[in-house]
């Protein structure tokens, strides 16, 4: 349960059955009974006929019938470790927190770090500034291509950085610098993490900011390193968080699909 | 609200004495009257009735070291309110053996800034002191400690004596204070490499300072000094003695209950109520040992806790301690870390306590200390509270978590405050605390 939308993943014999996003809305309990439900009738299968439901996110005490609730950093490690198997170093980006996570050679948490006292740097932070700059989020990829230059959006805080917004658009500056150095201001925060815990190996992103394609080409620059966002990226804590509730359900079998290190 | 594990309505009483909402009703009219808590502070019939209700406390429940701990800090807030002694505010790390051996009582503006926070009052104090334009990029502890001064919370002081080593803010708060109520300020220079030279020279400031507050402040004088470091002594003792029973395994004392305690362990020492309540504590241990009756049921995991804690109401311990069943083992801030006292010779002994603080001076000093804990008491991983604004504890930490996690001891920086909750986020506190856990969990196969 993400502060924005509610994600489910079904496995079935290890294996991938079904994937649902919505909103999470103000009602939590409600969004996990309705995301879980979806999933279910999409799949074929009654929500009791589950052999183990995992919970994660900032939500997931409110999720009710789940056999455990885990961290999103837990979850997001295993995820994004099942999706990619070289991954290393885990960047997750969601609406209100972002992680960078460490893994061991095993795909085991190793270190993390959050970000601290700021949405700056998070989903909320591009969601604020889209709103005011009336362009949809799915644009910013496009648009941060488009742009020569980047503005310099000098403020880390997402409420000063909004006035410096208004205030480069009242200056005449077109959009697309003014996205580029939004998605540099994330990327600039992200990169400090990632260099906290240590870059090296696979790095991957995760998480619904994964999807925008600025903050990862900005975050690229930054690190002078490829970063990987698989497919289904927006999903990994939730797969993850299915993997744990397959090994619970089945009994620690590694899982045939991803091979070793999917622990 | 905060509590020592003692019911919550002794504190609420407790509260009220020392600075809660009392209220009366008016006789006319429906009007409600809240007396000030710096009022209340300075009423002496608050005292009495605190001091008469703690048999009662006693009678009902309350641990015999709890009660000892309260009666401790009821004696010394009415020695310091009642203005029955001079009152002489230091530093946190300032010997305080020497303001009781000159007869005076020692009030620690920083860790009064925790009690506040503990009862809801220092929101109050962080305004007065954000009024006075200091940023609220200084440290909480030392921002409420003086807005308490400014708007006069905290009791009139006679002197003030700060240290150099360790925390910068204090001692530029504390010389603010000093010019509000108009008093001597010293200022202790703690050589940073030691050295019999340096601690000589540290020595030669203490006899300074001692000197000429016997010589300006009425009612004190050097007769005490070396009772005071007998007592000292004594507690200290008893400490070891706490400290060692804290080893075992599981832990037979909460560790979100032991920070509360560290304030004492930063404020008491020379104290007559000090060695009476350590004393309580070992053998509330010895008990706890005895009978198995552990605070934390099916103990999972033992850290070590670096810096203090959230002294205002949170749920950050209710997680760690019941729903991941972790145990804070020991805290950095309760290591006893100083030889015993020579009271024939107080001034160069208390310079040798001042100089083997293990986090003055190269970052090797605390780095070894922190190792050798994590050894004693059997550490699993090591959480260290970033206090908003603390340099001191704060600029070390990436060269710690390296030199830990070389030796296999996972370390998390938690980010945090200990008095202003505007800058803590709770959940994400829980959120860190829980993926540590898991890390931990993980280690073992769990």
């Amino acid at each position: 349960m993400g502060s924005t939308t509610t994600k489910a993943v079904l496995l079935s014999d290890g294996k991938l059955a079904g994937t649902h996003a919505m909103p999470t809305g103000v009602d939590l309990a409600a969004a996990a009974d309705e995301c879980l439900r979806v999933i279910c009738r999409a799949a074929g299968v009654g929500p009791d006929r589950l052999a183990a439901l995992v919970a994660t996110g900032y939500g997931r005490d409110r999720v009710t019938g789940a056999a455990r609730t885990v961290t999103e950093i837990t979850c997001h490690a295993r995820g994004a470790r099942a999706l990619v198997p070289s991954a290393r170093v885990v960047v997750d980006v969601g609406g209100q927190d972002s992680k960078v996570i460490r893994l061991d050679d095993d795909g085991m948490v190793a270190d993390f770090v959050m970000n601290d006292k700021c949405a700056a740097g998070t989903g909320r932070f591009l969601e604020v500034m889209a709103a005011r700059l009336n362009v949809p989020l799915e644009e910013f990829g496009m648009r941060w291509r488009r742009a020569k230059e980047a503005a310099r959006i000098s403020s880390t805080c997402t409420v000063f950085a909004e006035s410096e917004v208004i205030s480069l658009l009242s200056r005449g500056v077109s959009p697309e610098p003014i996205i580029r150095g939004l998605c540099d201001a994330v990327a600039d925060r992200l990169a400090g993490m990632v260099h906290r815990v240590g870059l090296g190996g696979g790095l991957v992103m995760t998480g619904g900011v994964s999807r925008n394609e600025g903050v990862r080409r900005s975050l690229e620059e930054k690190l002078f390193a490829p970063v990987t966002v698989p497919e289904g990226s927006q999903f990994a804590g939730a797969y993850g968080a299915a993997l744990i509730a397959f090994e619970l359900g089945e009994g620690a079998e590694m899982l045939p699909t991803f091979g070793r290190g999917c622990r | 609200m905060m509590h020592f594990g003692i019911p919550s309505r002794f504190w609420q009483m407790v509260g009220q004495a020392a600075g809660g909402a009392a209220r009366q009703t008016a006789t006319r009219g429906a009007r409600w009257t809240v007396v000030r808590p710096e009022v209340l502070l300075r009423w002496k019939l608050a005292y009495k009735v605190a001091s008469a209700a703690l048999p009662l406390l006693e009678a009902r429940g309350a641990k015999a070291y709890q009660v000892a701990a309260i009666r401790c800090v009821l004696s010394d807030f009415a020695d310091a309110y009642l203005g029955r002694k001079p009152c002489i505010f230091t530093s946190a790390f300032v010997p305080t053996e020497l303001v009781y051996g000159l007869g005076g009582v020692p009030f620690l503006p920083e860790a009064a800034a925790g009690l506040a926070a503990a009862f809801g009052l220092a929101a109050r104090s962080l305004f007065a002191c954000e009024a006075l334009w200091y940023s609220p990029d200084l440290c909480s502890f030392h921002r409420a400690g003086l807005g308490g001064a400014a708007s006069g919370l905290l009791p009139r002081p006679s002197a003030v004596i700060v240290t150099s080593h360790l925390c910068d803010g204090g001692k530029r708060s504390l010389l603010h204070i000093s010019r509000l109520a108009g008093c001597p300020f010293y200022m202790l220079d703690v050589p940073y490499i030691p050295s019999d030279r340096a601690t000589r020279w540290l020595a030669s400031q203490i006899e300074h300072v001692a000197g000429d507050l016997a010589r300006r402040v009425p009612g004190l004088s050097l007769e005490g000094l070396a009772q005071a470091l007998h007592r000292s002594n004594e507690a200290l003792a008893e400490y070891e003695r706490v400290s060692a029973l804290r080893r075992n395994v599981p832990a037979p004392w909460r560790g979100s209950e032991a920070l509360n305690y560290v304030l004492l362990f930063l404020w008491s020492w020379g104290s007559p109520s000090l060695a009476p309540f350590y004393r309580a504590l070992r053998l509330h241990l010895e008990r706890t040992i005895a009978t198995g009756d552990f605070p934390v049921r099916d103990e999972r995991h033992r850290l070590l806790w670096l810096n203090l804690r959230p002294y205002y109401d949170t749920r950050v311990f209710k997680h760690l301690e019941g729903d991941r069943a972790s145990s804070v083992a020991f805290e950095e801030y309760s290591f006893a870390y100083w030889p015993s006292l020579d009271p024939r010779d107080p001034f160069a002994s208390l310079a040798e306590k001042m100089m083997s603080n293990f986090g003055w001076g190269p970052i090797e000093r605390r780095l070894e200390a922190l190792e050798r804990l994590v050894d004693d008491y059997s550490v699993d991983g090591v959480v260290q509270f970033a206090q908003w604004g603390c340099r001191q504890s704060n600029g070390g930490a990436a060269i710690i978590a390296r030199e830990l996690r070389k030796k296999g001891i996972p370390f998390l920086n938690l980010d945090g405050d200990g008095v202003d909750a505007r800058c803590g986020t709770e959940a994400q506190a829980i959120t860190r605390l829980g993926a540590f856990i898991e890390l931990l969990d993980a280690r073992r196969g769990w």
